[in-house]
């Protein structure tokens, strides 16, 4: 096992550098410079020098990537450029902040997709499949702003039920955060609904046409156990996949907009003030992570996949 | 059905046959001729104009009001749909090319070092979150009007190819171009014109479904200031209408999403109606 995980990373290893090196000549080699933001009104030549240095901008190139992954593999990325904050501590304080903002809506959408999905193949053509597939397009045609704008107007607003609030956000008791988290939930609950649902009832149709489902109905199998230990079971593979793989863009870009409408405090707000100010030791830290979270969630799916496929076998 | 009926017209038999893929396909097809109107200034010009009064009702002179800074809302909203389409087709088309092209290569040389590049560049693109990139690209190309449309194009092309690369590894396999290969044909006339044409079904619907993200991208990029820089768009009329619907004008707010919703479902509705008729395999 640790002997696979090893492999596995090292296998990785193209991936990460690929990632950190895209976004390296394209965040902080042509990012914005700070040099001038920083050296204040009437700079001299040798005040916008030491600026430079400080910055690391007067080194070669291949000298500041190379610094760049030694960052990475110690996890040092030293203080942000624009608050003066250390890298990891900023991390630290608001990824926790998108988890708790994006992961109720993103369970939620999975579970109720998968339900849905059920619900819709076992009554395959009938009425039943009908509505919940035409729900299922029409949520995949409403954009994502329009979602936030309306679910804001119909929950915050004076113009309608006006229960929660408009904007912000806290933890600190039970009560606040259900209080800021639900409007956001529901939002990332419906435009991710019509995708789901329609995903998973396409993997569901095709498990349930096979021989030993037919076989489990002439036995006179109830529905719930035929959908639930059978179907369901037999169809972990692609739903672990879809599953895994949106997890490192949940954490840090499917917040971005909730976050930027809301002014949650999130990492995804960070990351973007981060490129727009050009905050390279902030940017540097999440693409790294991010590349990192990716090759990571590659493992644990191949873990995964052997634990509910016992044929899949890791090598 | 003629035994020697070929693909393309049972595919068009059978969407003929297929009711909303007829309506859907009719209703993008007006959405078309709207934008096609606004580009050849025979409609929609009136956009930027400053009327006399902001948030106006409707009336004769403005159908559907104006908005906060007095411009025509109707105007606004129906050039938009030139703009939707700019950047609907022009992603749609050069992200199917760059995925057809980098896709064949991919599958044809499976296994060898020229695949090894491109799988690796796909899986780099794909983990690079897109809200980041766009804005990365932004500022890299200093703001210019077309850096949205580049950044797309960028990274829609990879689900494409890898479409594309699973269908061409399957396709040289078969005997016909086995057949190629044994009279001598040249490997770059056997991957682009007898195997890349056998995948024309799959990229058709392939860039239905980029339009509907390149034009839903917008939306999103335009609020984020990442999106169209000149003119107007959908994404811009949602963004001003935010300081609108606080004060309970929902003219603008309205208009440009009900122009959005229709426009995507129904393209969502005729990508549905060709894969139908494309894919004899498809489960429903």
């Amino acid at each position: 096992m640790l002997q696979y995980t090893l492999k596995k990373l090292l296998a990785g290893l193209p991936l990460i550098l690929g990632v950190t090196f895209i976004s390296f000549v394209l965040m902080v080699y042509f990012g914005p410079d700070k040099t001038y933001e920083l050296a204040g009104k009437n700079p001299t030549e040798e005040q916008i020098a030491q600026i430079r240095a400080d910055l690391g901008y007067d080194q070669p190139f291949f000298k500041r990537y190379t610094n760049y992954v030694i960052e990475l593999a110690t996890l040092n990325f030293g203080h942000s450029d624009s608050t003066g904050e250390r890298v990891t501590r900023l991390l630290g304080r608001t990824i926790p902040i998108s988890l708790a903002l994006t992961l109720p809506g993103f369970v939620l959408g999975n579970v109720i997709g998968i339900l849905l999905a059920l619900l819709a193949a076992y009554y395959r053509s009938t009425w039943i499949d009908k509505s919940i597939m035409t729900f299922a397009v029409v949520g995949m045609s409403v954009s994502f702003l329009i979602i936030i704008i309306g679910f804001q107007v119909m929950f915050s607003s004076a113009y309608g039920l006006n229960m929660f609030p408009v904007r912000g956000w806290s933890m600190d008791t039970l009560g606040e955060y259900l209080y800021y988290v639900t409007v956001p939930t529901l939002a990332i609950v419906f435009v991710s609904l019509g995708y789901n649902t329609r995903f998973y009832r396409a993997v569901i149709v095709e498990e349930l046409g096979k021989d030993h489902i037919r076989t489990a109905r002439a036995y006179g199998a109830s529905a719930r156990s035929i959908l639930l230990k059978r179907v369901l079971k037999n169809s972990m593979i692609p739903i672990i996949t879809r599953i895994m793989f949106s997890i490192p863009l949940v954490v840090i870009s499917g917040s971005l907009l909730i976050e930027s409408y809301f002014g949650i405090p999130g990492v995804g707000k960070v990351t973007y003030d981060a490129i727009t100010t050009g905050d390279q030791p902030v940017l540097k830290a999440v693409v790294g992570a991010t590349a990192v979270l990716f090759v990571v969630v590659l493992i644990v799916t191949d873990v995964l996949y052997r634990l509910f496929d016992p044929r899949v076998e890791l090598k | 059905m003629s035994a020697g009926e070929s693909f393309w017209s049972k595919a068009w038999r059978k969407f003929l046959g297929d009711r909303f893929g007829l309506a859907s396909a009719g209703i993008v097809l007006g959405y078309f001729v709207i934008a096609l109107g606004v580009w050849l200034d025979l409609w929609g010009q009136q956009w930027s104009t400053l009327t006399s009064g902001s948030n106006l009702p409707m009336s004769s002179a403005h159908w559907f009001g104006t908005n906060l800074s007095g411009q025509d809302i109707f105007d606004r909203a129906i050039y938009s749909t030139k703009t939707a389409f700019e950047i609907g087709l022009s992603v749609a088309v050069l992200s199917t090319i760059l995925g057809a092209i980098l896709g064949a290569i991919s599958g044809f040389f499976a296994g060898r070092w020229s695949d090894e590049v491109i799988l690796w560049l796909m899986g780099t693109l794909d983990s690079i979150p897109f809200y980041l990139f766009v804005a990365a690209v932004a500022f890299a190309l200093q703001g210019h009007p077309l850096a949205m449309h580049a950044a797309m194009i960028a990274t829609f092309w990879t689900t494409t190819a890898r479409v594309v690369r699973g269908e061409v590894m399957k396709l040289k396999e078969l005997e016909f171009i086995e057949a190629a290969r044994a009279i001598g044909v040249p490997q770059h006339l056997i991957i682009f014109r007898h195997i890349l044409p056998n995948t024309s079904h799959l990229l058709l619907v392939q860039a239905t479904i980029v339009f509907v993200s390149a034009i839903k991208s917008e939306v999103i990029l335009s609020f984020l200031g990442l999106g169209v820089q000149d003119g107007v768009s959908w994404g811009l009329m949602i963004a001003e209408s935010t300081q609108e619907v606080i004060v309970g004008q929902f003219k603008n707010f309205f208009a440009a999403s009900g122009m959005l919703f229709v426009l995507v479902m129904a393209f969502n509705l005729f990508s549905d109606a060709l894969q139908d008729a494309l894919d004899p395999k498809k489960v429903h």
